[in-house]
C-alpha cells in the first residue's frame, strides 16, 4: 500500500471517530444540567424571557432533532453560532486556534531540544554520574504540577530577570516566539523526562547492536556514529512516545492557557462549558479531537519514514 | 552585563522563586480607597491595559446584563443623567437639567449642547427619544426599570420629553442606567446586530476591536464633549481569569489594573510599592439565602435562630482578610435611604437557641447549602456555618455543583439553603428592594419566594413618594421588618478590590461599579 492511500485510509477513520465523539459531547453537554439562557438573562431572568430565548436558539426541541440539526449544519461546514456571543462557532474557534497550535508546536520543539543532548549524554555514560544527573533532574519537571512549574518561571524570568513576558501570545512571528516561549517550556518541562528515558533506553540498545560495533571497528568518528547511526534509530520509539504524550498534551493545555492568559480554544471550551455554549464546545471537542487523530497519523507517517522496514500496509 | 551574571541571577532566581512565591512582594505601604495624585498633573496618552476577570459577552447595553460587558460600554455610551461618585445620587450628564410638571409625571430635559458621537455628528433630541424607546421595547432587557415612561417626545432638537404613566421617584436613577445611554437614532441606519458591533456613542472612548475571548481596545473619542478628556489614548480589556495571572501581569507592567484581585493577596499588595491597592465602597452585599418553598424555612423561627448564630465579623476575617463590614441590613451602606441602625440580628448564641427551641424543629434538622464549585470563599464560609449552626443541632451538607447548574438551581428555588449576593444598577434603593421583597418581581424575593405583603406593599409606596424624609421612613421600614423576618442572613459588606500600578492615576469605581475612564492617566 502506497503513502498516500494510508493517509487517506487512516483520514477516512477520523470520520467514525469525529461522528463518536459529536454523539458523546452533545448528549453529555445538552443532558448536565444548566442553561445557557439564565446565562444571558442572569438574575433578570423570568421564566417566560428563559423559555422564548430558548425557543430562539431552538433548544425547546428535541434531543434527537438538536443533534440532527447540528450533524446536517456540520455537513454543510457550518458548528452554528455562539449563544454568548452570537458569532459563528467557526470563527471564535479560527482565532482562538493559532495560540493553541504555537504552543503544542513550540514545546514539542523544546522538548525535542532539551531531551536529545540529554539523551545522548545519558547513553553514552551510562550508570555515571551525569547519567544518574540526566535520569534524575528531569523528574522533577514530570512530577511538579505544571501550572506551578508555569508561576515559577514567570517569576524568575519574567518578573526578576525581565527576559519574558508575563503573559499573552504576543503579535508576529517574533512576538509570538518570545511571548510563548515561557509557557511552551512549561509544556516541555513535563514533556521532556518522558522523551529523554525513551531515547536513552533505545540508544542504549542501539549502541550495544552488531552494526554499531562495525561502524565503530570501521573508525567512524564518534559524532558522525551517533548521528547516523545511533540516534536515527534510536529516535523511533522516542517519536511513538512524543505523538501519544502530545495527544494528552492538546487535551492538557487549558491549564498552561490558563496560568500564561494564553487565548487558545482550551481556555475558550472551559468557558463555554461554564457558559453552557452548546455549538462552542461541539466545535471545540471536534477539533480537538481531530487534532488527537492527526497527530498521531503523523507520529506513524514520520515514525515509517524513518525507517524503511515499516511498511504502510497496516 | 554579561551572559555569564544573567545565567548565574536566573539560577539564584530559580532558587528563591519558592521563598518569592511564599512571601509576596514589595515592604512599603501605599494608600487605598482612592487614586493616587501627581504633583505634575495629568498627562496625556498611553494605552491602558485592564486585565479583567472575564471577557464581555455583548455591547448591547439594552439586554446585557454581565458586569464586565456594562462596565466598558458605559466608555461608549452615556445616559442624560449619571451617578454621583457617592452613588447615592444623580448629576446631570448629557442633559444640563430638567423640569418637572406640578402632577410629576412630565419631565422636560434640556439637552447639553455641543455633545457629538464619535463619528463627528451632533446628538440631538431625536438620538435620545429613540434610545429610550429601544430601552422600553427590550422585553428581555432593561425595559422593566423604564416601565413608568407612557412616551418620550422630541419637540425640538435640544429638548427631550418623558412622559411618565405615574409619578415615579426614582426617575432619574431610572434614566441614570446604562441601558438608557444614547446611541444615533435608528442605529445610523444600521440593524441593531450590525449597529452593536462596531457601536458608537458620545462617550470619551471609540470602538476600535473586540477579538473575543482575548481582547477588547477601545481608542479617545475626538469629539468627546468634556474638553481635554479622555487623557488615555485607548484602553484595552484583556481576559485574564486567573487571579494569580493578573497579579503577575500588573507586577510586570504587562497590565495597569488588576480587577478583583484575590482577598488572600490584599495585604501584600497594599505593601507593594509599585502597586496601589484600591478598596471603593460598593453595593455589594453577602447573604444566605433560605428557600420559604421548603421546610422548615418557612419557621420564621429557624431563619433567626440560623441568622443569630452566624458570627458575620469571623466570616469577614476569615473570607474578606478583615476588608469588609458585617451587615445589619438588607440594603449596603452606599445604598440612598440605608439605615445604619436597621435590625439585622447579629451574633448572639443563647438568642440563637432560645429562638431554635420555639420552632418546629427544636432538635435541629439535617440540611443543605448550595455553593458554586470553585468558589473557595463561598466553600470558606459553607465550613464555618457548618460549625456554627452544629450547636442548634442543625446539620449542614455543603452542595457543590458547576457554577451554571448552581445557578440554575437557586433560581429555579431548588435549593435549601444558599449563599448569594448582590448589588446594585442604579442610585435608588427600588430595584435592589422591589428585587428583594416582592415574590412576584422577577427575581421572587431574591430567590427565597419570601412573601410579606406589608414589606411590599411599603416598597411600592415608596417608588411614588418624593418626599425625602417620607421615604426615608418607609424605606426603615422595610428594612425593619425584612431584619426581623430573617428572610436572608445578611451576612457583610464587601468592597470593590482593584490592583492598579502606581502609574495609574485618576482611578475610581463608584459603588454601583461604574468607572470614569476618562479621568485615568498613566504618568511617566
Amino acid at each position: 500500500m502506497g503513502r498516500m492511500s494510508f493517509v487517506g485510509r487512516r483520514l477516512l477513520q477520523l470520520v467514525p471517530v469525529a461522528v463518536g465523539v459529536t454523539i458523546v459531547v452533545f448528549f453529555m453537554i445538552h443532558l448536565i444540567p444548566g442553561d445557557p439562557a439564565l446565562t444571558i438573562l442572569g438574575i433578570h431572568a423570568t421564566p417566560r424571557s428563559v423559555a422564548e430565548l430558548r425557543g430562539e436558539w431552538g433548544l425547546n426541541r428535541p434531543l434527537i432533532s438538536q443533534y440532527w440539526l447540528f450533524l446536517d449544519r456540520l455537513g454543510h461546514g457550518n458548528l452554528g453560532k455562539s449563544l454568548i456571543y452570537g458569532t459563528p462557532a467557526a470563527t471564535l474557534i479560527r482565532q482562538r486556534l493559532p495560540a493553541t497550535l504555537w504552543l503544542i508546536v513550540y514545546a514539542a520543539v523544546i522538548a525535542i531540544v532539551i531531551s536529545v543532548p540529554l539523551a545522548m549524554i545519558a547513553a553514552t555514560r551510562k550508570d555515571g554520574i551525569r547519567d544518574h544527573v540526566v535520569r534524575a533532574v528531569p523528574l522533577l519537571g514530570l512530577g511538579m504540577p505544571t501550572f506551578w512549574v508555569g508561576y515559577l518561571l514567570i517569576l524568575a524570568f519574567g518578573l526578576d530577570l525581565r527576559w519574558f513576558p508575563v503573559g499573552g501570545y504576543g503579535s508576529g512571528f517574533l512576538g509570538h516566539l518570545h511571548y510563548m516561549f515561557l509557557p511552551a517550556l512549561t509544556v516541555a518541562i513535563a514533556l521532556a523526562p518522558v522523551v529523554i528515558r525513551s531515547l536513552r533506553a533505545s540508544m542504549l540498545s542501539v549502541l550495544g547492536a552488531d552494526y554499531i560495533t562495525t561502524a565503530r571497528s570501521k573508525g567512524v568518528p564518534g559524532m558522525r556514529l551517533f548521528v547516523r547511526h545511533v540516534l536515527r534509530n534510536a529516535v523511533i520509539p522516542a517519536i511513538t512516545v512524543l505523538g501519544i504524550n502530545i495527544g494528552f498534551l492538546i487535551g492538557g493545555t487549558v491549564i498552561i492557557e490558563n496560568v500564561f492568559a494564553i487565548p487558545g480554544i482550551g481556555q475558550l471550551m472551559i468557558t463555554s462549558i461554564f457558559q453552557r455554549d452548546f455549538p462552542v464546545v461541539q466545535g471545540v471537542t471536534l477539533v480537538f479531537a481531530v487534532m488527537v487523530v492527526l497527530v498521531n497519523l503523523l507520529a506513524d507517517m514520520t515514525y515509517a519514514a524513518l525507517d524503511p522496514r515499516v511498511s504502510f500496509d497496516r | 552585563m554579561s551572559y555569564r551574571t544573567h545565567a548565574l541571577k536566573a539560577l539564584t532566581a530559580i532558587g528563591a522563586l519558592v521563598l518569592m512565591a511564599g512571601c509576596g512582594s514589595g515592604s512599603s505601604g501605599s494608600p487605598a480607597g482612592g487614586s493616587s495624585g501627581s504633583a505634575s498633573g495629568p498627562v496625556h496618552g498611553g494605552n491602558l491595559i485592564f486585565a479583567a476577570v472575564q471577557d464581555a459577552q455583548s455591547m448591547n447595553a439594552t439586554t446585557v446584563f454581565d458586569n464586565n460587558s456594562i462596565w466598558i460600554l458605559e466608555q461608549i455610551f452615556q445616559p442624560l443623567y449619571t451617578v454621583t461618585n457617592s452613588g447615592k445620587g444623580e448629576m446631570p450628564w448629557l442633559a444640563t437639567g430638567y423640569t418637572v410638571s406640578a402632577n410629576k409625571k412630565t419631565y422636560t430635559f434640556t439637552l447639553r449642547p455641543g455633545v457629538k458621537f464619535s463619528n463627528g455628528k451632533p446628538m440631538t433630541s431625536a438620538d435620545v427619544k429613540f434610545s429610550l424607546d429601544q430601552n422600553r421595547k427590550a422585553t428581555k432587557g432593561w425595559a422593566y426599570l423604564d416601565s413608568a415612561i407612557k412616551s418620550v417626545q422630541d419637540p425640538s432638537p435640544e429638548t427631550v420629553v418623558v412622559n411618565l404613566k405615574y409619578p415615579w421617584a426614582p426617575i432619574l436613577a431610572d434614566l441614570s442606567l446604562f441601558a438608557n445611554g444614547i446611541v444615533p437614532d435608528n442605529y445610523g441606519g444600521e440593524t441593531e446586530a450590525a449597529f452593536y458591533n462596531h457601536p458608537i456613542g458620545t462617550g470619551p472612548f471609540m470602538w476600535d476591536y473586540w477579538h473575543k475571548g482575548q481582547a477588547l481596545k477601545l481608542v479617545r473619542n475626538p469629539y468627546y464633549w468634556q474638553q481635554g478628556k479622555p487623557y488615555l489614548s485607548s484602553v484595552t480589556w484583556t481576559d485574564v481569569p486567573n487571579d494569580n495571572t493578573r497579579e503577575l501581569q500588573l507586577e510586570g507592567n504587562q497590565a495597569q489594573i488588576d480587577q478583583t484581585p484575590a482577598w488572600s493577596t490584599v495585604a501584600s499588595l497594599k505593601s507593594n510599592p509599585k502597586v496601589d491597592m484600591h478598596l471603593f465602597n460598593s453595593t455589594q452585599t453577602n447573604y444566605l439565602a433560605f428557600n420559604e418553598l421548603r421546610k422548615p424555612f418557612q419557621d420564621v423561627h429557624v431563619r433567626r435562630a440560623i441568622s443569630l448564630a452566624i458570627n458575620r465579623s469571623a466570616l469577614v476575617k476569615a473570607v474578606l482578610f478583615g476588608n469588609g463590614k458585617p451587615a445589619n441590613s438588607l440594603f449596603p451602606p452606599q445604598v440612598p435611604y440605608y439605615d445604619p441602625s436597621a435590625p439585622g440580628y447579629q451574633y448572639d448564641l443563647a438568642a440563637a437557641k432560645a429562638q431554635m427551641a420555639q420552632s418546629s424543629v427544636p432538635h435541629g434538622f439535617a440540611t443543605t447549602l448550595l455553593i458554586p464549585a470553585g468558589n473557595s470563599d463561598y466553600l470558606t464560609i459553607g465550613t464555618i456555618l457548618q460549625a456554627e449552626l452544629k450547636p442548634l443541632g442543625i446539620k449542614i451538607s455543603i452542595q457543590q455543583l458547576d457554577p451554571n447548574t448552581a445557578n440554575a438551581d437557586f433560581q429555579s428555588l431548588k435549593y435549601d439553603m444558599s449563599l448569594t449576593l448582590w448589588t446594585m444598577d442604579i442610585p435608588d434603593p427600588d430595584e435592589l428592594a422591589t428585587f428583594a421583597v416582592d415574590p412576584t418581581s422577577g427575581a421572587r424575593s431574591f430567590f427565597t419566594a419570601y412573601d410579606n405583603p406589608l414589606v411590599v406593599k411599603d416598597t411600592h409606596l415608596a417608588e411614588r413618594t418624593f418626599n425625602t424624609a417620607n421615604r426615608q421612613q418607609l424605606y426603615n421600614v422595610v428594612q425593619t421588618d425584612a431584619a426581623k423576618d430573617a428572610f436572608m442572613a445578611f451576612l457583610y459588606y464587601s468592597p470593590y478590590p482593584y490592583a492598579t500600578t502606581s502609574n495609574v492615576h485618576g482611578f475610581y469605581v463608584t459603588p454601583l461599579g461604574n468607572m470614569h475612564m476618562e479621568d485615568v492617566w498613566l504618568s511617566k
